[in-house]
């Protein structure tokens, strides 16, 4: 069907025609016409069963013939330069298979936990056992670990000459490019600019001015990073790898040493989560595939590198901090006229401190814009995209300041929201969430004990999200329908935990009328064709297209050879039911149907065309839909103590077409979690005067437990969109964006002051108490 | 971690002569929890674990009884029924036990870790486990409590570490069971002696912790191959006791902080044999005898259980990052003397 042809989107009651023209390879995209049967329908996992009872195998378990267990020796120094190094003595410790040095004499390490030498071994215990036996010595040089140090002049300087930008396929697609130069450890970033903020500010009768900060935030991936490395022969190799993209291995594995990439066969079967940080075949503090492949020539064995806890704290990535300036300018009416943030963020010896788009891009009402950042270098760990890069921290400082300006000027916050956000789906969110909520009763009764300086206080806020439908055009999806009828889907996706398996299955079944569960999917290895990483929020928008599109071809031609064994005149007469295919009285079963199948199968290969239509409103700077979200939280508050618990969140996504209302709550619940970790706990501790990371593992490195989850309720708010052949797009990321900003709004509200430091820990809601019993009896006197 | 042979004697004479001479090497093993945290964190390889679940007993009882001890000790402090527990009770058997007047002890046990660890966790083990110090945790760090010449809090981050009592270390003990038990005015047991059967002495809780200035590398005065057998409470007539913890995460997390009391209630109304323990503030279990002393023979009342937080915190002295932990002692202190005197909280 190619060609123009019209399309009824939109969301709610709000549905409207438009035209959209179609490559010629692409069906009508699923609108809001079409009835779904089997696509969004909440479906269990199909490989549930595996995962509950421990037979998924994750590269964790891979256990080969003569494996070796590698570990690594990691710079105990923030900095420091080599002086020597010697490994010979660790090969020839007991089961020692090879062992070999990462630096040489002379260069120089830049932070705690740096690869320095590496052993492969016949057991895990005796690679550690034997790196102890690695001579080393260092010459340690001034550090600095804290990112306000790091910004004064004289502070030790972490890089001396330009510092390259690396990116991954998890930073959000068309972000600004860093582009100043480096001054001392500072390089100016990227900027978002509209009109002119800073005279905007300046004739601005009422003004706001806060700095925000947040904390650097690890993964904390419950799998950790890890491969095994197999040669076969010198120009071939087999990778188990724990990642979120099988093709982004490969193509660095085969770049590290030097191979045809066709060469390399990467295999990840099931994987335990990597939020932005397993992209590439290393992970971005540590060389890993480098290490393990290099061990597994020395000793010619094939050998397994897995990261323990600590190595994944310190080398794997994290979320940059950040000390943002905010700065509102606005009418006394409650008309935003500017807004200007200067962000400053570490990301380690790396770069990617940024701040996302709420300021720049969700409040467009504003005419007035600035939006600059700053990275600052620091002797630690290099960051890493983590779930939605840059938007938390920019969300956080956002969002309160519109709450703290709302009480200046002693509006409602979501009133002041919505008079300057002109997403309709967003503004639709906000409405809603706030009936749904409760918000007006609750803010009532939040004020009623703050009055009464009751001991224990509630309090309710609200934060939104901006993200964009990132969805591509590079996956294959291959479907095979054999004679026997089985129907086999196969593309090199991982699931990285959102169950991208499950909704393939979904939407074959949807195409061809069979059940889900005779769907076989057959995922999680390149030779399954070409699959897309999973960042982005992009897996679900990039893949159902395109097995929807190669279901479509298959059906088709099963179509043809129905209407010759139907002897109808057109394939448009046939009806499609779970029972086969029909018309009139007569039906021919789906067995029999594919029984007239010539040769073993029909194989047809589908992929999506670019994007159809954005509707309501496209992402800045793309042509594909503007992701809105919008979260509640309620939060309980004892004055006394200072302790501070989450208790519901109430969350309004759009995420297109729901695919798996099951997996889609389930990704926005994880997203919810996080949020509320980052909001209340997590925070990466460095000690200023050692320089190395003090809570390495998940006992003071603190996320979410099950009690610390709250009572989460979810509202999706469907949009479609008419983007692509399924609408669908994605969730992993929105869910997570406005959580803290919401929790730290709730704070503001039980308290009647602001916390503007993540995480909100009780230490910080007891020192904010005492500032604000002292700002009242200093107006007293 | 690296590999270790185990040993499982029958009697505590067998058990105590198995570690006596050879400690680096041979530790006692109970429920392993914080042990085998060690040994995996590699701060500690021992060769030999003697496992003592043949040689000790689990299982929490009210008694009249009271041990044999050795002429010329103190006896258990007089009352009419004790509280008597094996080293080897879990935290989920005191958590569950439903004891008269020490709610105290079933909510720290019960409150402690997770589920798991509770169901694993001992009693004697709670008591003399080491502390989570992370700088005492990192194997790669050598601290005061590991042989340094400096406590690295001091220079370091400081948020979780003591504010009274410290110096020259600033760990906080970390025994949740121990804050209870002093406030429960708690005896052990313990088994010094080479023969099974001669009476063994007794030892009030607030004796058996070592602070820093008598010697930063322990935490308690039990030499290798001493054991700790059993734990007795005095039960008093119309006695009442809270416990009460502030942590960051309501999952799995050490105390921020953390208050216990116990008191009776005379037929006036007045306080009487108040006793106030504050955990996770001090390098040993804080006995806070002002607030104690402040509290006796007094009718409970807010403004009274605040002037108590205030005498019990009256010493403390905070380190850099630490200072919220005063602010955070007194109110949950407060709260404590709320819950175990009967006077509502205000809401």
């Amino acid at each position: 069907m190619p060609g123009k042809t019209k399309l009824s989107v939109g969301y709610g009651p709000n549905i409207k025609t438009i035209n959209v023209e179609l490559p010629p390879s692409e069906p009508r995209p699923w609108d809001t016409v079409d009835d779904m049967t089997v696509v969004g329908t909440p479906q269990p996992r199909i490989d549930g069963p595996l995962k509950v009872s421990g037979e998924a195998r994750y590269t964790h378990d891979i256990a080969l013939e003569g494996l070796l267990h590698a570990a690594v020796l990691r710079s105990p120094w923030p900095c420091a330069k080599v002086s020597r190094i010697d490994v010979g003595p660790a090969a020839k410790q007991a089961g020692v298979g090879a062992a070999i040095a990462l630096v040489g004499v002379g260069d120089k390490l830049i932070f705690a936990g740096q690869d320095v030498a590496a052993v492969a071994a016949t057991r895990p215990e005796l690679a550690r056992a034997a790196l102890a036996s690695i001579i080393v010595e260092y010459e340690p040089q001034p550090f600095v670990v804290q990112t306000r140090d790091a910004m004064r002049d004289g502070s030790p300087q972490v890089h001396e000459a330009a510092v390259e930008e690396r990116r991954t396929g998890a930073d959000e697609p068309g972000a600004e490019r860093a582009q100043g130069k480096l001054s001392g450890n500072v390089r100016p970033g990227r900027s978002q600019k509209r009109g002119d903020a800073k005279r905007a500010l300046n004739k601005a009768p009422v003004r706001f001015e806060a700095t925000y900060t947040t904390q650097c935030h690890t993964h904390s991936c419950l799998e950790t990073h890890g491969v095994v490395v197999r040669w076969n022969g010198k120009k071939a190799a087999t990778v188990w790898a724990s990642t979120q993209s099988i093709f982004g291995v490969r193509d660095e594995f085969a770049a590290l040493f030097g191979l045809e990439p066709s060469k390399v066969q990467v295999i990840t079967n099931f994987m335990g989560g990597g939020f932005g940080s397993k992209f590439g075949a290393n992970a971005s503090g540590t060389a890993l595939a480098k290490i393990a492949g290099d061990l597994a020539r020395a000793a010619d064995k094939p050998v397994k590198l897995m990261l323990d806890r600590a190595e994944e704290h310190v080398c794997t990535g994290n979320r940059p901090d950040s000390i943002q300036l905010v700065k509102l300018g606005a009418t006394n009416k409650g008309k935003l006229t500017a807004i200007h943030v200067q962000a400053h963020g570490t990301a380690g010896i790396g770069t990617g401190a940024g701040v996302g788009r709420n300021a720049a891009s969700v409040y467009t009402k504003v005419p007035d814009v600035l939006v600059e950042s700053a990275d600052v270098f620091t002797h630690a760990g290099p960051a890493v995209a983590f779930r939605a890069p840059g938007h938390t921290q920019g969300a956080f400082a956002m969002e309160s300041a519109i709450d703290e300006l709302a009480r200046q000027l002693g509006m409602d916050p979501i009133d002041l929201r919505l008079a300057h956000d002109a997403h309709p789906v967003r503004r639709w969110q906000l409405e809603l969430g706030r009936e749904r909520f409760n918000w007006d009763a609750r803010r009532k009764a939040a004020a009623d004990m703050r009055a009464r300086n009751t001991r224990v206080r509630k309090g309710v806020g609200c934060a939104v999200s901006i993200w964009g439908d990132f969805g591509g055009t590079e996956a294959r999806v291959t479907i095979e329908i054999g004679r026997d009828g089985r129907v086999v889907v196969k593309n090199g996706v991982q699931d990285i935990g959102g169950g991208i398996g499950t909704v393939m299955a979904q939407v074959a079944a949807e195409v061809l009328h069979r059940p889900v569960e005779e769907i076989e999917i057959q995922i999680g290895d390149s030779k399954l064709g070409p699959g897309v990483g999973s960042g982005g929020s992009k897996t679900t928008s990039s893949i159902t297209p395109a097995v929807r599109n190669a279901a479509e071809l298959a059906k088709a031609e099963l179509a043809e050879l129905a209407q010759t064994a139907l002897e109808v005149n057109s394939t448009k007469n046939l009806r499609w039911t779970a029972e086969g295919v029909s018309v009139g009285r007569q039906t021919l079963s789906w067995a029999d149907l594919c029984k007239r199948i010539e040769g073993e199968a029909i194989v047809a290969v589908g992929f999506r065309a670019r994007n159809s239509a954005a509707h309501p409103r496209s992402f800045p700077g793309f042509e594909t839909p503007e992701i809105a979200g919008a979260q509640f939280a309620e939060v309980e508050i004892d004055t006394w103590t200072g302790e501070v618990r989450c208790t519901q969140v109430l969350a309004l996504h759009d995420c297109g077409r729901v695919m798996n209302e099951l997996t889609l709550r389930s990704q926005i619940n994880g997203g919810i979690i996080l949020g509320t970790g980052y909001a209340l706990m997590e925070e990466r501790v460095m000690d200023p005067s050692l320089g190395v990371m003090l809570n390495a593992n998940l006992e003071q490195y603190k996320a979410c437990g099950v009690k610390d989850v709250p009572e989460i309720s979810i509202v999706l708010t469907e949009v479609i969109s008419g983007n692509n052949s399924t609408g669908a797009y994605g969730i992993g990321e929105p869910a997570t964006i406005p959580t803290a900003a919401a929790i730290a709004n709730a704070v503001g509200d039980a308290l009647g002051v602001h916390v503007r430091s993540l995480p909100i820990t009780p230490a910080k809601i007891l020192d904010a108490l005492e500032q604000q019993q002292r700002a009242s009896q200093g107006g007293t006197k | 971690m690296q590999p270790f042979a185990i040993i499982r004697p029958k009697r505590v004479d067998q058990a105590r002569e198995l570690v006596v001479g050879k400690p680096e090497l041979r530790v006692f093993r109970a429920g392993g929890v914080d042990l085998f945290d060690r040994m995996k964190e590699g701060i500690e390889d021992p060769e030999l674990l003697v496992e003592l679940r043949d040689a000790l007993t689990a299982g929490v009882e009210l008694t009249k009884d009271q041990p044999l001890v050795p002429v010329d000790t103190n006896p258990l402090p007089p009352a009419p029924r004790y509280v008597s527990a094996g080293a080897l009770t879990t935290l989920a058997q005191l958590a569950a036990a439903a004891l008269p007047g020490v709610d105290a002890l079933h909510q720290a046990a019960g409150q402690a870790a997770t589920p798991g660890i509770r169901n694993t966790a001992t009693l004697g083990g709670n008591l003399l486990q080491r502390p989570r110090c992370w700088y005492f945790r990192n194997r790669e760090l050598v601290c005061l409590k590991k042989g340094g010449d400096t406590c690295l809090a001091i220079t370091g981050d400081s948020r979780y570490h003591a504010i009274l009592g410290g110096g020259p270390s600033f760990i906080v003990h970390p025994s949740s069971l121990a804050t209870a038990l002093l406030a429960l005015d708690a005896v052990a047991s313990v088994f010094v002696g080479d023969e099974q059967a001669s009476p063994q002495p007794v030892l009030p809780l607030h004796e058996l912790f070592v602070g820093p200035e008598q010697d930063p590398t322990r935490e308690h005065k039990l030499a290798p191959g001493d054991l700790l057998t059993r734990v007795w409470i005095p039960v008093l007539d119309d006695m009442r006791s809270a416990y009460q913890a502030v942590r960051e995460k309501r999952s799995h997390d050490w105390p921020l902080v953390e208050a216990a009391a116990r008191l009776r209630l005379d037929q006036g109304g007045s306080m009487r044999d108040v006793r106030v323990a504050l955990g996770h503030v001090a390098p040993i279990p804080w006995n806070a005898s002002q607030a104690a002393a402040l509290l006796e023979g007094q009718t409970p009342s807010a403004k009274l259980f605040a002037q108590a937080a205030d005498a019990a915190l009256a010493d403390a002295a905070a380190l850099e990052g630490n200072a919220y932990k005063i602010p955070m002692a007194k109110g949950l202190l407060r709260q404590v003397l709320h819950r175990a005197s009967g006077l509502a909280l205000p809401e």
